[in-house]
């Protein structure tokens, strides 16, 4: 098995070493490193994880022997999604804004139009191409208080890469800067500006 | 001359931050700003129109020659001056040199490089102190002026601005990989050119902007020093590491495992408070944390102003400035690294 002796070299040369012999290493295959300095085994062990490679470690006498396992591929095409904590994938966007208004869809009964904006929001996460950006102005910013009723599909959309904004003075107006739960504060510049630049504008 | 490694010397920010909570801060009315919020400088008012920042920086030599070292050292020292929106006045040498193992000649050009880069600055060096010790060290003690109601800190931006750098990113790269001979003759030479630059052109953009959230790019890297001003702004920050301008290959440096110890030590110290998206490239994730040696300015503005303030950062010379990210309402996590 190859052996990459490191001893006697600092970081970041036991790293780069790691780096060539993983490099050249096939797939399935096997290799050692030794350290003798501790501050490059914790370095070599973090790059050995990040970079999805298995190793196990054997200490003696102030020199740390990796044996290395290279699995399948290495460094750049090394999807993260394993070890990031939440879990995104990639949702397609389409070319389109909505622009919430008002706490209620529709004209009409006020329960109702309340019950029909929640399902509009989540039924947006459902959508096969997402809005680009969601844009909460007037009475629609209390949809993303806290203690809203949809104010977990809204997280989840900014999860799933929608922008949300939200009108800063419309938040001050009804008093609810403490409770915002997502979305960043925009002012009307910056709504302007994503309403005139988007080919769509959807205001349910 | 030896070189280390500028300011990825740097003590642990983990272990730093475990030390200051138990030390007392001073309470006095005059004091505006301390540790308490991360911030370069401290900041201390004699009156209602004068106030004083004080900062002080040293490090061990981040290039073979002792002037252009003097040079990168005093210019770093001044730095944090610039990023408090002061204008720095005097400074002190602060010098560890060891006599007896290096020629008297690399102390004397080490100083000089210093006076050099402080007299471009303005500031006039008016002692110092020197301690017999190997490695050598250098730096300044540096005042500066400023007005008590127009001090820029770590604590001041705010959810809906741009994020704007100044300076590109991966001294700390370019400098280990210089040592191991993987790092090119231009991109050194690039990584000097920018060390040595004085952010004070870009300070007086953000002047002239009303500016009142910024910080210096160093030792914690670009992540770390984004943590400590969300920390104290009180705001989450987004940062597209796609958008952050490199030095030279550094890119390719860290592909190849030139990943210098003091990233590790920066992602240990902010990877708790940080979001790091699914398909974030490994080696820009590394340079997010690479300790720069006299960074970028880091400051936030609102979108409207965005472009007339990069107009005339590139104006005055800082043609790498770039939004690079944006200030959000604080959320779960304070930083998200996006590619």
């Amino acid at each position: 098995m190859r052996i990459v002796d490191t001893k006697g070299q600092l970081c970041p040369a036991p790293l780069i070493a790691a780096r060539k012999a993983l490099k050249e290493t096939v797939d399935g295959d096997s290799f050692i490193v030794l350290t003798d300095n501790k501050t490059s085994f914790d370095n070599l062990s973090r790059f050995l994880s990040d970079n999805k490679a298995k190793f196990v470690v054997i200490e003696s006498e102030g020199v740390w022997t990796l044996t290395v396992t290279k699995k399948n591929g290495l460094g750049s095409d090394i999807k993260a999604e394993e070890y990031c904590a939440p879990v995104i994938s990639h949702f397609e966007k389409g070319n389109y804004v909505v622009a919430i208004t008002s706490d209620k869809m529709g004209d009409g009964d006020a329960e109702l139009g309340h019950l029909l904006i929640g399902n509009f929001i989540k039924a947006l996460k459902d959508l096969d191409r997402l809005p680009q950006h969601i844009v909460f102005y007037n009475k629609g910013v209390t949809l993303v208080a806290k203690d809203s009723q949809v104010i977990e599909h809204i997280k989840d959309l900014e999860k799933m890469g929608v922008e949300i904004h939200l009108c800063a003075t419309c938040v001050n107006f009804y008093k609810l800067e403490s409770s915002i739960a997502v979305g960043t504060l925009s002012n009307m510049y910056s709504i302007a500006e994503i309403l005139a630049s988007s080919g769509n504008v959807i205001r349910p | 001359m030896v070189e280390y490694g500028g300011c990825s010397a740097k003590i642990s920010p983990k272990q730093l931050e475990e030390i200051l909570k138990y030390l007392p801060l001073p309470e006095d009315p005059n004091i505006l700003v301390d540790i308490d919020t991360h911030d370069d400088a401290g900041v201390y008012r004699v009156n209602d129109d004068l106030a004083l920042v004080l900062t002080t920086d040293f490090f061990p030599p981040v290039c073979s020659d002792p002037f252009e070292f003097g040079q990168i050292a005093a210019a770093n020292s001044i730095s944090d001056v610039y990023a408090m929106g002061g204008d720095p006045i005097l400074a002190l040498n602060i010098m560890m040199f060891p006599a007896s193992k290096l020629p008297m000649e690399a102390y004397a050009e080490i100083l000089k490089g210093g006076f050099d880069k402080a007299a471009e600055a303005g500031v006039r060096i008016i002692g110092g102190h020197t301690i017999d010790d190997f490695p050598p060290k250098y730096g300044l003690a540096v005042v500066g002026y400023i007005h008590p109601q127009k001090i820029i800190t770590n604590a001041g931006i705010k959810p809906g601005e741009r994020l704007i750098l100044t300076k590109p990113v991966g001294t700390g790269v370019i400098l280990a990989g210089h040592r191991l001979g993987m790092a090119s003759d231009i991109a050194l030479e690039e990584a000097k050119r920018l060390m040595k630059l004085l952010n004070k052109s870009g300070a007086e953009v953000m002047k002239k902007y009303n500016v009142r959230g910024a910080t210096d790019i160093t030792g914690f890297g670009l992540a770390g020093h984004a943590l400590k001003m969300a920390k104290a702004s009180g705001v989450s920050i987004i940062i597209n590491m796609k958008e952050v301008p490199l030095i030279g290959n550094s890119y390719h440096l860290i592909d190849d495992g030139c990943i210098p110890g003091a990233s590790f030590r920066n992602l240990d110290y902010a990877e708790k408070d940080i979001y790091f998206a699914p398909d974030l490239d490994y080696n820009l994730k590394m340079l997010a944390f690479d300790a720069q040696t006299s960074g970028g300015l880091f400051f936030s503005a609102p979108s409207e102003k965005v472009k007339e303030i990069l107009e005339d950062l590139h104006t005055a010379g800082l043609k790498d400035s770039k939004v690079i990210g944006s200030v959000i309402v604080q959320k779960e996590k304070l930083i998200y690294l996006n590619n």
